[in-house]
C-alpha cells in the first residue's frame, strides 16, 4: 500500500505567491499544455505544471529546493496556450521574485518585495546617505571643494571633489559588501536546491565550467522557442556586456576612468560604448514593458520597473557629467556627479544582493544544480 | 407536398427548423401526438451530422437503423411536411400566431428521376463532398449519401460550367429542370423548435497541432467518415499521407474545447467519441497501440460502463496530459507528439502513425428568429412562449440525450398546435 501524506496547504505562501505576480494559481486544472508546449523544460522533472501544482496545493518547500523557476526565460508560450488563462509563465516569475525574498537571510529582500513603502523607501534612504557624504564631511564633497579655492569653480577639478582614491576605496568596500550579501544569498539558495541531493562533490566541480559559461552567455536563453526569444536574448546579453563593463571601470580600473579634468582618456572610449549599450537597451526594455510587449512584459511588478530604470538614470548621468567635465562647467559636472552615485549606488544596494539583479548569480547557480542533477540521472539509468 | 397553410384545417403548425436527429424526433413526436408539422432542412438531405456516423456509442450500433426507421415514419406520415433546401427567412407573430416565410432553393431535380445515375456520368464538374469532409469528391450533380434522404440527386449550381446543360440533356425521364428558381411559401405556425445543431469546431484553429499542414492530423469527425463503410476509404482507417494503416494512433482530446482561447466549455461527446474511435480501430487493427491523451476523461452516467468496457483492452492508453506540440517526419510523414504525463510528472515526444484531434462541437444557431435566447457560445434556449430548442443547438449532448431533449420541446410546442390551445 502507497504511503499515506498528509498534505498542509500553506495558505499565506499561495497568498503571498500571488500577490507578487498577475498569475492564478487557482484556476489551473493540470492539464499539462504548459510543460509540452515549453521548449525549454526538459523531460523529467518538467515545468511549470508541476509548479503550478505545487504552488496550488501551498507546498512551499519543494518549491524553495527546486532550481526550475530560474531555468525558464520568461517566453511566455506557456501563458498564451494556457488554456484557463492561469498565466503559469507569470507564476514563474512570481516564484522568481518570492525566492530572491526567501534566499536572502537578512529579511530586506522579502520586505522590499513585498512593500513598495520599503523599497522606495530604503532607496531613498541610501540616496540621502550619498547626498551627506557629499554635503556634510569638510574633507570631502563640497567642503573640500570650498578649500579648494575659486579655481576649482573656474574649470573642472573632479579629484579635488571627490578624490578619487577615496571613491576608488569606496567602491571597492561596497562591492565587497554587496558581493558578501550576493553570495551568501547564493550560497543559502545552493543549500536549499541541493541538500536533498546524494551526489558527490567531484559531480559538481565538473559541471563549474557550465556555471561559468551560462553566466557570461546566457545561452540557455536561445532555446527559448517563442518568435522573439533570440532579440531578447541578444538584448539582455548586449545589456549585459555593457554593465559587466561599466562596473570593471569603476571598481578596478576607476583611477584611469575618474578623469578629473576636462581631457579625454582612452577609458572614456570603454564607456561610451557601457553607457550606449546601457542607455539602448535599459531604454527599450522599459519601453517595452510600458507597451506590453510580449508575454514577458504583460505584469509588471513594481521591481521590474526599478530596475531597469535606475540603470537608465545611472547611464544618463554618468554620460552627463561626462559631458560637463569636457565642457569644462566645474558645478553641473559636480552637482550631476552627486545625482549620478545617488542614483547608482542605491540602485547597486537594493537590486544586486536583495532584488531583481541578483538574478545574475541566481540563474547559473539553477541551471548548474540541474544539470549535475540530470547527468546523475542518466548515470543511474 | 401541400402548403399546411392555416385556414384549411384546425390545428396550426409547429415548425422545426434543423432536419438532424433532433428536428427529425421533435417533428415525429409532435406529428404522432397529433400537430401538424413543417421540418425544413437547409442541405439537399435529411439527418444531418447523425447521419455521417459509423456507430453510435455506447452500444455501437449503426445510425442506419435508428434513421432509417425515423425516415420510414417521417414517410407514413401525412402530418409533416419535409421541406429540404429550405431556410427560415422570417418570423413575424406570436405563440399561436406566427407567419414563417421559407425560402426554397430550387432542386432542379424532380420527381420523376429514376435515379438511373446517367446525369452523373454525363456531368462534366467536379465538387469536394463536404459529407466526407472533403476526403472525397462527388460530380456536380450528386447524390449525397448512401441513406440519403429523401433519396434524390441534388446540384451545386455554382459549380456547373457556363450555359452546361449535359445532365438535362442525358435525362431519359426529363426530371431535370435548370431554370428552376429559387421560391418563398409563407406558413402560419403556431410553435417554433430550433434544432439546428452543431458543427465540428474549425480545426484549422488547430495550426499549431499541425492540422492542415502534417496530412496525418485528422479530426475525430473524419475519423468517423473513415470508419463508415459508406465513406471515402469504404471503412479502411487509414493515414492520409500514404493510405496505410496506422501501426500507432493517438487522440488529442480538448482539441479546442475547455480552452479559452478557442471553445470554453466542455463538448460532453468527445470523450466517448474517442473511446469509441478506438474501439473502431481495435476492431480492424487489434493490434494497433492506441493513446488517448486528455485533461479529463468525462464520461457521465451510464457512459461510465461504456468506458470500462473500452478501455479493457490492453492496447488502450489513457494518458493524462494535454498535447502541446506535434511535429512530423517529413519522409515518413509519423508524428513526433510532445506531451507531459501529468500523472507520473514525466515529459516525452512519442511517436504514432496517426493523430486524431477531439474537436469540439459549436452550435449553429445564425440566423434563427429573435425570439429564441442565445448565449455567448451560439447555444439557443427557449425563448419568448412559442420557441423551443432542441439537440446539440441547445448543449452538447450525445444522439441518445438529443432524442429525449427533441421529445420534450415537441411536448413543449404541442400546446400552441393542438386545437384547445393553451389557456394562459
Amino acid at each position: 500500500m502507497e504511503q499515506v501524506r498528509q498534505i498542509e496547504p500553506d495558505l499565506a505562501f499561495i497568498g503571498e505567491l500571488m500577490s507578487l505576480g498577475g498569475g492564478d494559481v487557482n484556476k489551473c486544472v493540470q492539464c499539462a499544455t504548459c510543460t509540452s508546449v515549453c521548449t525549454l523544460s526538459t523531460n523529467n522533472p518538467g515545468f511549470p505544471r508541476r509548479q503550478m501544482l505545487l504552488a496550488q496545493w501551498g507546498l512551499k518547500e519543494p518549491l524553495l529546493s527546486d532550481p526550475s523557476p530560474w531555468l525558464c526565460f520568461y517566453c511566455g508560450e506557456c501563458s498564451k496556450q494556457c488554456l484557463r488563462k492561469a498565466n503559469p509563465g507569470e507564476t514563474m516569475m512570481a516564484l522568481r521574485r518570492y525566492l530572491t525574498s526567501c534566499y536572502d537571510w537578512t529579511g530586506l529582500s522579502r520586505l522590499m518585495y513585498r512593500s513598495a513603502a520599503w523599497e522606495l523607501g530604503i532607496l531613498g534612504l541610501v540616496a540621502s546617505v550619498v547626498v551627506l557624504l557629499f554635503t556634510l564631511p569638510h574633507n570631502f564633497g563640497f567642503g573640500l571643494l570650498s578649500q579648494a579655492g575659486p579655481q576649482a569653480l573656474s574649470r573642472v577639478m573632479l579629484n579635488q571633489f571627490a578624490p578619487v582614491e577615496v571613491v576608488h576605496r569606496a567602491d571597492t568596500l561596497l562591492a565587497l559588501m554587496l558581493g558578501f550579501f550576493l553570495l551568501s544569498n547564493a550560497a543559502r539558495m545552493f543549500y536549499r536546491l541541493t541538500r536533498n541531493q546524494q551526489i558527490p562533490a567531484s559531480d559538481y566541480v565538473r559541471r563549474l565550467p557550465t556555471m561559468l559559461f551560462q553566466a557570461v552567455t546566457q545561452v540557455r536563453w536561445k532555446g527559448c522557442q517563442a518568435g522573439d526569444a533570440i532579440k531578447n536574448w541578444l538584448r539582455h546579453l548586449l545589456l549585459a556586456s555593457g554593465y559587466v563593463l561599466m562596473f570593471t571601470l569603476v571598481v578596478i580600473f576607476l583611477p584611469w576612468f575618474q578623469v578629473s579634468n576636462d581631457s579625454i582618456h582612452w577609458t572614456s572610449f570603454l564607456g561610451y560604448y557601457a553607457t550606449g549599450v546601457l542607455l539602448v537597451g535599459a531604454g527599450w526594455m522599459i519601453a517595452d514593458r510600458a507597451g506590453k510587449r510580449g508575454e514577458m512584459y504583460r505584469f509588471s511588478h513594481l521591481s521590474d520597473w526599478l530596475f531597469p530604470i535606475l540603470l537608465w538614470l545611472t547611464a544618463a548621468t554618468g554620460i552627463l557629467v561626462h559631458i560637463f567635465r569636457v565642457q569644462n562647467l566645474p558645478m553641473p559636472t559636480y552637482v550631476m556627479y552627486v545625482v549620478h552615485l545617488a542614483i547608482a549606488v542605491p540602485m547597486l544596494v537594493v537590486e544586486v544582493p536583495f532584488g531583481k539583479w541578483a538574478h545574475l548569480v541566481y540563474r547559473p547557480v539553477a541551471i548548474f544544480v540541474d544539470a549535475v542533477g540530470k547527468d546523475a540521472m542518466a548515470r543511474s539509468v | 407536398m401541400d402548403s399546411a397553410g392555416a385556414s384549411d384545417h384546425d390545428g396550426k403548425s409547429i415548425l422545426v427548423v434543423g432536419g438532424g436527429i433532433a428536428g427529425i424526433t421533435a417533428a415525429l413526436e409532435a406529428a404522432e401526438a397529433g400537430a401538424r408539422v413543417i421540418l425544413i432542412e437547409r442541405s439537399p438531405f435529411l439527418g444531418g451530422r447523425t447521419a455521417a456516423f459509423h456507430l453510435y456509442f455506447p452500444k455501437l450500433c449503426p445510425p442506419a437503423c435508428g434513421l432509417e426507421i425515423n425516415f420510414r415514419r417521417l414517410k407514413n406520415n401525412p402530418r409533416i411536411t419535409v421541406l429540404t433546401q429550405a431556410e427560415l427567412e422570417s418570423l413575424a407573430g406570436t405563440a399561436g400566431n406566427f407567419k414563417a416565410t421559407v425560402r426554397l432553393s430550387p432542386r432542379f431535380v424532380s420527381g420523376a428521376c429514376t435515379l438511373c445515375g446517367a446525369c452523373v456520368e454525363a456531368c462534366p464538374a467536379e465538387r469536394s463532398d463536404e459529407f466526407n469532409f472533403g476526403l472525397s469528391r462527388t460530380k456536380a450533380i450528386y447524390f449525397p449519401h448512401a441513406m440519403a434522404y429523401p433519396a434524390a440527386y441534388a446540384i451545386d449550381r455554382s459549380l456547373c460550367p457556363e450555359g452546361c446543360t449535359a445532365c438535362a440533356n442525358v435525362c431519359r425521364y426529363d426530371a431535370i429542370h435548370l431554370t428552376q428558381a429559387p421560391e418563398r411559401r409563407v406558413f402560419s405556425v403556431a410553435a417554433v423548435i430550433a434544432a439546428t445543431g452543431w458543427a465540428p469546431y474549425n480545426a484549422a484553429r488547430l495550426a499549431h497541432l499541425g492540422y492542415g499542414t502534417l496530412p496525418n492530423v485528422v479530426t475525430n469527425v473524419v475519423l468517423e467518415r473513415m470508419a463508415a463503410p459508406n465513406g471515402p476509404t469504404r471503412g479502411k482507417i487509414v493515414r492520409p499521407s500514404d493510405g496505410k494503416p496506422p501501426e500507432s494512433v493517438a487522440f488529442v482530446q480538448c482539441a479546442g474545447s475547455r480552452d479559452e482561447n478557442h471553445l470554453p466549455y466542455c463538448s460532453s461527446v468527445c470523450c466517448s467519441a474517442s473511446l469509441k474511435h478506438s474501439a473502431y480501430i481495435h476492431a480492424e487493427h487489434p493490434e494497433v497501440p492506441v493513446s488517448v491523451f486528455y485533461i479529463d476523461i468525462r464520461t457521465p452516467g451510464l457512459l461510465d460502463e461504456f468506458r470500462a468496457r473500452v478501455t479493457a483492452d490492453s492496447h488502450l492508453t489513457l494518458v493524462k496530459g494535454r498535447v502541446g506540440r506535434i511535429e512530423e517526419d517529413p519522409n515518413t510523414h509519423d508524428l513526433f507528439v510532445t506531451v507531459e504525463d501529468a500523472l507520473a510528472g514525466r515529459k516525452s515526444i512519442r511517436k504514432f502513425g496517426l493523430v486524431v484531434l477531439a474537436t469540439g462541437m459549436v452550435p449553429q444557431s445564425d440566423g434563427l428568429p429573435s425570439g429564441f435566447e442565445r448565449d455567448e457560445y451560439g447555444f439557443v434556449a427557449d425563448g419568448a412562449p412559442g420557441f423551443y430548442a432542441a439537440g446539440c443547438a441547445k448543449r452538447p449532448e450525445e444522439v441518445a440525450a438529443t432524442v429525449r431533449d427533441a421529445t420534450g420541446a415537441a411536448l413543449r410546442a404541442l400546446p400552441y398546435a393542438v386545437r384547445s390551445g393553451r389557456h394562459e
